[in-house]
């Protein structure tokens, strides 16, 4: 009988502790959905994005040498005695050229960003991607650069061949960069040819659509895609990505207009966070063409860094 | 008299799924579907130790898994404290000792859960349709999330499970 009392107890306490902490996690979505981006929930989310940077970090880098931990165990385990000095120089010299291989692959990129500087007149910090997001949800990724460095909230963030995003937070030594791919994302953008204005967002199918453009513009597959500056969110003149694809005729308003973007921050491991561009030099010169050609041009030059 | 169960492994198991999370998840993402190893360890713990799961290790979990992404804070504690109540008491309900209860169970929460989320994304801004959140995340989301249960279901009952007090010669199929 008094173990059944007991046992109600604990029970109805449960419950209680239950319905108590359903209320207090609606209440922080609540004031999460309400509060600016320097909210105490935003504040504490960005401090516990900062702690975790580090083991995101471990995880890709780990990730990225699965491929070489396979190989070495594959030749750990084809032991021969007579062979073995011989295997032991060859996975050094193995070795050296994997790493110098590295070293070229990542000149080229700080080439890449080098050369996105010059061509669009972007100014900005260099930065690495040190992590992805870890739900289904927020397509974002974690550089090592934060506010010691300059970087702050809305900046925006590019790859060697466009735009790939905008910090949405920024701790001391790193900062989250929540991708065009975002469903969330909207950049104002603008067609180079047409000058029509429109909003470049994200989609959970991870294609970019470009939005609000006037149903009386022609698109045409090709055309290159830009950031127009307009509300002041995105660094004006920089390139987003060309048209591939457009879904009904001119005068349609239900016409789609699908954007392949320049970047592919999947493949990125360097980005730059522009902190300022010149809008002189930026339309003229962000074309993928021109943008390409350029880059063959100055292969010779060091790091964005 | 059943031998008190200690938190350590449960916590230790906690700790392991949110270091998943962090490290692993990232990197094994399909289509742009992350696993959530944390909801797969909470519904499994949930169901195969009613008695130990109580309402502050899921929401503790939850808040965890929001704080660590960029999503709404409040929203994964709030349905990871829910679902993992609901899913104990279910499963105390319609128990039968087979395998495919539990695995039922944790799949049928899965997707509820997946289904909320995406209505919480959406009330909080994702700008995507319903057919689009589900099709392109709550959908793969059950089924990659449903994956990982799995994987975690025997280390889980291996590691967490309280031994049943039973007569000898009755079958376990658990």
């Amino acid at each position: 009988m008094s173990l059944n009392f007991q046992n109600r107890n604990g029970a109805s306490a449960n419950r209680v502790l239950l319905i108590v902490l359903l209320a207090v996690s609606l209440v922080m979505a609540t004031v999460y959905s309400r509060e600016g981006e320097s909210g105490p929930l935003h504040t504490l989310q960005g401090a516990v994005n900062s702690i975790a940077a580090p083991l995101k970090f471990v995880g890709a880098s780990a990730s990225s040498g699965v491929g070489d931990a396979q190989d070495a165990l594959n030749d750990a385990s084809a032991d021969d005695a007579t062979l073995t000095q011989l295997r032991e120089q060859n996975a050094e010299l193995r070795e050296l050229v994997a790493q110098t291989e590295e070293y070229r692959q990542e000149v080229e990129r700080l080439e890449g960003l080098l050369n996105l500087k010059e061509s669009s007149g972007a100014e900005g910090i260099g930065g690495r991607i040190i992590g992805r997001n870890t739900d289904a949800w927020n397509q974002t990724v974690t550089i090592d650069v934060g506010t010691s460095s300059g970087v702050t909230t809305g900046l925006t963030v590019m790859g060697p061949n466009g735009v790939i995003g905008q910090v949405v937070s920024s701790q001391a030594n790193s900062s989250t960069v929540r991708l065009l791919s975002d469903s969330r994302s909207g950049a104002a953008a603008l067609i180079q040819s047409s000058r029509a204005e429109g909003v470049v967002r994200g989609s959970l199918d991870g294609l970019l659509y470009l939005e609000n453009i006037d149903s009386d513009v022609q698109v045409s597959v090709g055309d290159v895609v830009l950031t127009s500056g307009l509300g002041g969110s995105y660094t004006r003149g920089l390139l987003i990505g060309t048209v591939v694809k457009v879904e009904g005729a001119q005068n349609d308003a239900s016409r789609r207009i699908v954007v392949s973007p320049n970047d592919a921050a999947t493949s990125l491991e360097e980005v730059l966070v522009v902190t300022s561009a010149s809008e002189s030099s930026s339309d003229s010169s962000s074309s993928p063409s021109s943008s390409s050609s350029q880059s063959k041009s100055s292969s010779s030059t060091g790091g964005a860094k | 008299m059943n031998e008190p169960i200690t938190v350590v492994p449960r916590v230790i198991g906690a700790i392991i799924a949110v270091l998943l999370q962090i490290a692993l998840a990232p990197n094994i993402a399909l289509f742009g579907v992350v696993p959530n190893f944390i909801m797969a360890y909470v519904l499994i713990v949930s169901i195969v130790c009613p008695d130990q799961s109580g309402p502050v290790f899921a929401f503790v979990l939850g808040l965890l898994f929001d704080l660590l992404g960029t999503g709404p804070v409040g929203a994964m504690a709030f349905l990871l404290t829910g679902a993992s109540f609901l899913a104990k008491r279910i499963f105390m309900l319609v128990n039968n000792d087979t395998l495919f209860m539990p695995l039922l169970l944790a799949a049928i929460s899965t997707l509820v859960i997946e289904l909320l989320y995406a209505a919480f994304m959406m009330a909080f801004g994702a700008g995507v349709s319903a057919l689009d959140a589900f099709v392109f995340r709550a959908l793969p989301g059950t089924v990659y999330n449903f994956l990982a249960a799995l994987i975690l279901y025997p280390i889980v009952v291996r590691f967490l499970a309280q031994p049943i007090q039973q007569q000898p010669g009755t079958p376990h199929l658990r």
